[in-house]
């Protein structure tokens, strides 16, 4: 079977991955950390003759209703120019207002007046880079009381009217769902699969909020039960699409990312085998 | 009343910066979780995460004040100076500046310049390595054009000149470096950053060499930047100093200088 897992290539694996290059499905890096010349970034242009990547983007900012940062966007455009990935995505959030950046991806309250930003700003990030880019699913700690659609309903009607693929995070689900009180199974039932381009898989906390569990994102961890269960139906349902092993704390050895893209893998092969093999 | 989105992200931005807005909470829904704590978790999380892209940043000044005490002088520059732009590695230009005038910190006078040799390796990291003048570059140039030559230092190159031996400090600082102290009479560090192969690194530099680098910096030529370290040090020698940085691939190139 051909290997359609890939991981997310962080700064403590890149020497070893440099040195063995072991295989795996493709190399996810993020964007803004690459924007520099540093010796990491040598490395990355070397890697990307041998390896296939995917540019993921944390800082685009595609909800700000004040449009995009045109300096920031011209450098990943530069970036995407010269690496040429097979993927580019970013997410369903915003983290800039009045030249403040954020780092945090902060939640959008589902309106048609955030979809009409949400498709402007994509629309203007897929022109500047000439390519179609996927939209990833944020996980939430809060919904706003005016949301007129739900997450998945936005995400297909942002599909539908910019041209962009949707990215789903199984772990941003499963996050929501529990944060929010929304049934994981019913957040899938209605996605448009041709949209969907690539699945993320990872871990997350539990914290203490006012005495209620509250699941955080925080990317350190394996990837959970709940998780596993869901991209199973996910790839049941819609099919085999590349898929991410994301993990950006406690980052553990290589050989436990590796680890957990191999279990991807059997997972999609066990789901859907004609779709593991289309993929 | 519903805010709209514009004016929705900016309470939300108001609100990560510490400013509470009952607007926002009026627009969030709260459950057993009540909407004020749901919209903490991401006050908390834009704090946390900047304060620790300042520790990748400024790894020494961690290294030496501790993390708890590192994360209070962090948060407090968050506080002050979000970043403008999403690359953190460019984030926290202006955190020297704060450091020195940190009360909490007054008992390290040193600790303004350490964050000013982290945050110089940092820029000279992200420099590209560019090409270096070696001694055979040299062959090509006539003697007597030399001392109206100026030398370009590398991309992200940079002098910092502290009255405390920082070079011995962020030494002293590094992980697994043995815990000799370090004698704060000592005197003056004068170090030269410069991106290497695959690191950053600094040059230790004499009272002359210092002087003439300072020179250099401002694009003088030779000459004047020679004349500048004999006054700074009488025993200032230019062939050796000359000598060794083009040894030290601290030049990235020769021009003529049209200045002074």
């Amino acid at each position: 079977m051909d290997l359609v897992t890939g991981i997310g290539l962080r700064a403590p694996h890149l020497a070893e991955i440099a040195r063995d290059r072991p295989a795996t499905g493709f190399l996810e890096i993020h964007a803004e950390n690459y924007l520099g010349a540093s010796p990491a970034r040598q490395m990355i242009e070397r890697l990307r003759e041998t390896n296939t990547f995917s540019i993921h983007a944390v800082g685009l900012s595609l909800g700000s209703a004040e449009g995009l940062d045109e300096r920031h966007l011209d450098r990943v455009a530069a970036l995407v120019k010269r690496l040429e990935p097979a993927y580019v995505s970013d997410h369903l959030s915003w983290s800039v207002h009045g030249g403040r950046y954020f780092n945090d991806l902060l939640p959008l309250p589902y309106t048609e007046e955030a979809l009409d930003a949400v498709v402007r700003n994509v629309g203007r990030l897929q022109e500047a880079l000439g390519r179609q880019v996927s939209i990833e699913n944020p996980s939430c700690y809060l919904a706003f009381a005016h949301s007129t659609l739900t997450e998945p309903e936005f995400l297909a009607e942002l599909a539908r009217r910019s041209g962009c693929g949707l990215l789903l995070d199984l772990n941003n689900i499963v996050v929501t769902a529990h944060n929010l009180r929304l049934d994981p199974h019913d957040w899938l039932q209605a996605l448009p699969d041709k949209a969907i381009t690539e699945y993320h898989l990872a871990g997350h906390a539990v914290n203490d909020c006012d005495g209620e569990p509250l699941l955080i994102d925080d990317h350190g961890s394996r990837v959970g039960p709940e998780a596993w269960s869901l991209f199973d139906e996910i790839v049941r349902r819609y099919g085999a699409r590349p898929t991410l092993i994301e993990w950006d704390t406690d980052i553990p050895a290589l050989s436990v990312l590796l680890d957990e893209a191999a279990k991807a893998d059997r997972a999609i092969t066990m789901a859907n085998p004609d779709a593991a093999r289309a993929a | 009343m519903q805010l709209a989105l514009p004016d929705l992200q900016a309470a939300f931005a108001a609100h990560v910066a510490g400013v509470d807005r009952p607007d926002l909470v009026a627009a969030v829904v709260g459950d057993t979780i009540p909407a004020e704590a749901r919209l903490r978790v991401y006050r908390h999380h834009v704090s946390h995460s900047l304060s620790a892209a300042l520790a990748a940043t400024f790894p020494t000044v961690q290294a030496l004040v501790g993390e708890a005490f590192f994360r209070g002088l962090a948060q407090g520059f968050v506080a002050e100076a979000l970043p403008a732009q999403p690359v953190l590695t460019e984030y926290g230009a202006e955190f020297p500046a704060f450091v020195a005038t940190h009360e909490p910190a007054r008992a390290l006078p040193y600790l303004a310049d350490i964050a000013s040799l982290d945050w110089a390796l940092n820029v000279a990291f992200h420099s590209p390595e560019g090409r270096r003048v070696a001694a055979v570059d040299l062959a090509g140039i006539a003697a007597e054009r030399l001392p109206s030559l100026s030398i370009v230092l590398p991309e992200g190159a940079s002098l910092i000149r502290s009255l405390y031996p920082i070079d011995r400090i962020w030494k002293a600082s590094q992980p697994g470096a043995s815990a000799d102290t370090v004698d704060l009479e000592a005197g003056r560090a004068d170090l030269l950053v410069l991106r290497r192969a695959d690191d950053a690194a600094f040059i230790v530099l004499d009272t002359g060499e210092a002087a003439f680098v300072a020179a250099l910096v401002e694009g003088v030529s030779l000459e004047s930047a020679a004349e500048g370290a004999l006054s700074a040090d009488p025993s200032f020698d230019l062939s050796a100093a000359f000598a060794r940085l083009l040894t030290l691939e601290a030049f990235a190139a020769l021009q003529q200088s049209w200045g002074g």
